[in-house]
């Protein structure tokens, strides 16, 4: 089972950037477009695989080695996180602690090549990411934490078994840990109504901004790490908040029913929701963060478990 | 007919002082003449009408009324970059259209703790017209933004003098495509005011439908872009669709999306049969309808409406400061239209219309294009009821003079024209935009903003560049 995993696991190097295709092409038939294919992402990461990289003037190390770098955060957290509940000895260990860090060193090289470019809307950009980030990354402890109370465990693979136990929707700590995981998909993956993806206008750019330097095989690394991010932020959520019982067939079944409910979710947000008053997103994080904080309490407390 | 007033280089500040206690409004100022006895004019506005003051440039060099009129401000920067004049007391008197590499040159100081520039254009990511922005930002806030416009600069103006008032009109239409009848339209009234043409009921009638129909597509559109400011998809492709659709109506009746070609001067440039004004009209009222359904979806979008309210404020104050005209001023609680006051046009009766709320933010210029949107479409359904016959003038009984001054209302506020003629060749063409107008009061409006929230207020205002450029 876990070598049938680990293939599953490699197949998601190679299938992660068919998630924001098909988000976008979902999107574009709920706004009445035709749009792009759903492998559209394909074919923009040929093109800029064949096209030579940009070296802009006086930038040194860290500019050129930040989407490498991001792109190797992306494929070990694609290691870390276990698929049905389990997962292939690619020896990085399963701890969600190590996700957040390996998410967290993706977002600070990526910050740091826009410090090292001295562009303005990128620094702009990474400084919002910045800003964002430090209620985005509590968000994510929480919502996790929750996710491990029943597990006892901050192994992702025990995290996703005590999930998929029928009883465990009696407890509101786990609707509460799920809600709040929602807000982190949509702040990790980049979307409404936290940034849009869709932007021209470089002054509203949050993800958007520190890739604007890049180009060629640079930018193609970037591209397909944001594929990795919307195909490991919507496994988990599908893994450890959405249910999933029976075998290890049976749970990735469910799994792949997961994800594209959540793709479609997130087409379907984006579509009804325009963005938010970027002052207004530390707020909802917050929300999110209360929200979390009340799921500990009660499962501490005991209550519903 | 309008007449000149001469006034001597002395008392040029004291008459326009006078002029604005008695009530009247700056309308735009314009240099005229060549080397040696160069002209500087104002044009002055009131309900009872215009007219238009003028005085010698001795040295180039005129008093500048900026202190009078903040209005003037961009009138006198233009006649400094393009006919080297001077305006003692406009200081720094800051490059508009000529681009002086040196920032100090053209951008407002801005010092301070934290205080950092982001400069924006020419070249954007959308397709947007060329224009620079210069902000001064504290972290997210806004504290002054400068905007730097004339890219595109052709110089149509001078390219028209010497023709006849037939070619001249084409550069008019060029200046602008979204604006083109507008622009044509004040021309030609500004001909036909120096000529003492009056035209008759058939060409009022005329040439109010193509106004509106400009204004149809122009107000469809702007209400579209808000909604793409504020990444809400359904809104601005719902908009685009009703948008496509009134250019379509232009397409069937007058061959052309922007309406090109449709104006003449001194006659009508087209005529309807009876079964092209019912298809229109037929057009007109589903789009109606469909316009009206949008725009009930918008007002309950909830998401949307959160990010109008209090955003890009322009106070009332503010915007008769600066001179702001159309949808913008009345926005801001200024129920001026020039549509009111056009004997010259088809619009027995109108009364401008203003928000119950005339808070001046994004929100209020949002709701004012929908109420205009509505008046519009009912003004066009009443007005192809019959075929459109083209129309023509007739001399009013007055002699013909050499200056003549247009304005028509524009989809983006008042815009004026004002011609000088010498025998049958244009001797001046100066056209002054509802977006030349309004560029100071948006930039004005932008200022103790967040950054990210620009693209929305500008849209909001959905000013031409090609229009200021010219």
């Amino acid at each position: 089972m876990n070598t049938l995993a680990a293939l599953v696991q490699i197949a998601g190097v190679a299938l992660a950037p068919l998630l924001p295709g098909s988000i976008q092409a979902l999107k574009a038939r709920l706004q009445g477009r035709r749009g792009p294919s759903a492998v559209q992402p394909y074919r923009t990461l040929r093109r800029l695989w064949h096209k030579s990289a940009v070296d802009p003037e006086g930038t040194s190390v860290i500019y050129w080695i930040a989407p490498p770098l991001v792109a190797a955060c992306m494929l070990a957290t694609l290691a870390i996180v276990p698929v049905g509940g389990h997962a292939g000895p690619f020896g990085l260990g399963h701890d969600a602690l190590v996700l957040v860090g390996l998410l967290a060193l993706a977002r600070f090289a990526l910050a740091a090549a826009a410090w090292d470019t001295g562009n303005g809307f990128s620094l702009m950009a990474a400084a919002r990411e910045l800003m964002i980030s430090v209620f985005g990354e509590a968000l994510l402890v929480l919502a996790l934490l929750l996710a491990a109370l029943p597990a006892h465990s901050t192994d992702l693979r025990a995290m996703s078994v005590a999930a998929a136990s029928g009883h465990i929707w009696s407890a509101p700590a786990h609707w509460c840990g799920a809600l709040a995981f929602m807000l982190v998909i949509l702040l990790e993956t980049g979307r409404q109504p936290i940034d849009n993806p869709d932007t021209h206008l470089e002054l509203t750019m949050i993800h958007e901004g520190p890739l604007l330097e890049y180009g060629g095989r640079d930018l193609a690394f970037l591209q397909w790490a944001a594929g990795a991010r919307h195909w490991v932020m919507l496994i988990l959520g599908a893994e450890l908040f959405l249910p999933h019982w029976g075998g290890f067939a049976a749970s990735l079944g469910l799994l792949l029913a997961g994800v594209t409910f959540l793709c479609g979710s997130l087409a379907l947000i984006e579509t009804t929701q325009a963005k938010l008053r970027i002052l207004r997103v530390p707020a909802l994080l917050g929300v999110g963060c209360a929200i979390a904080l009340a799921g500990a309490g009660m499962w501490v407390g005991g209550v519903g478990t | 007919m309008t007449a000149i007033e001469h006034v001597a280089p002395r008392a040029w500040r004291e008459t326009v002082a006078q002029a604005l206690l008695r009530g009247e409004r700056f309308g735009g100022a314009w240099a005229s003449g060549r080397e040696g006895s160069l002209a500087w004019r104002a044009l002055l506005t009131s309900p009872q009408g215009e007219r238009v003051i003028s005085c010698q440039a001795n040295e180039r060099q005129v008093e500048s009324i900026v202190d009078l009129v903040e209005a003037a401000g961009w009138d006198e920067r233009e006649a400094h970059d393009l006919y080297d004049m001077a305006f003692p007391g406009h200081s720094p008197l800051r490059a508009l259209a000529a681009h002086p590499e040196d920032p100090a040159q053209w951008m407002t100081p801005v010092t301070g703790d934290g205080v950092h520039q982001v400069a924006v254009g020419p070249i954007h990511a959308g397709v947007i017209e060329s224009g620079h922005f210069r902000f001064h930002v504290v972290g997210e806030r806004i504290l002054a933004v400068d905007p730097r416009l004339f890219y595109k600069h052709r110089g149509l103006e001078r390219a028209a003098e010497g023709s006849n008032s037939e070619q001249a009109l084409q550069y008019a239409q060029r200046a602008c495509g979204a604006c083109s009848v507008s622009n044509t339209l004040a021309y030609a009234h500004a001909v036909e005011d120096a000529l003492a043409l009056r035209p008759d009921r058939e060409l009022r009638v005329n040439r109010t439908v193509l106004l509106e129909l400009e204004r149809l597509y122009n107000h469809l559109h702007d209400i579209g872009a808000i909604c793409a400011g504020v990444g809400f998809a359904p809104g601005s492709m719902a908009f685009a669709a009703l948008k496509d659709r009134a250019q379509q109506v232009n397409q069937r009746a007058f061959g052309h999306r922007f309406l090109f070609g449709s104006v003449c001067v001194g006659r009508g440039g087209f005529e309807l049969d009876a079964s092209s004004t019912d298809s229109a009209r037929g057009a007109i009222r589903e789009l109606h309808a469909d316009a009206a359904a949008a725009w009930r979806e918008l007002e309950f979008a909830g998401s949307v409406q959160a990010r109008l309210d209090g955003v890009g404020v322009l106070s009332h104050s503010d915007a008769q400061r600066l001179g702001a005209v159309g949808p913008a001023a009345r926005a801001a609680g200024i129920r001026e239209d020039a549509r009111g006051t056009s004997p010259r046009l088809a619009y027995d009766g109108f009364t401008p219309a203003s928000p119950t709320a005339a808070a001046g933010d994004v929100a209020a210029r949002l709701r004012m294009r929908a109420i205009e949107l509505e008046s519009t479409c009912e003004l066009l359904e009443d007005l192809l009821r019959q075929p459109l016959a083209p129309g023509t003038t007739t001399a009013g009984g007055a002699a013909a003079t050499t200056l003549g001054v247009g304005t028509v209302e524009s989809p983006r506020g008042a815009t004026t024209c004002a011609v000088e003629l010498d025998g049958a060749r244009v001797a001046r063409l100066h056209l002054r935009t509802g977006s030349y107008a309004n560029w100071p009061a948006l930039a004005h409006a932008a200022a103790d903003n967040l950054l990210p929230d620009f693209p929305l207020i500008n849209k909001s205002f959905e000013l031409c560049y090609a229009c200021v450029d010219r």
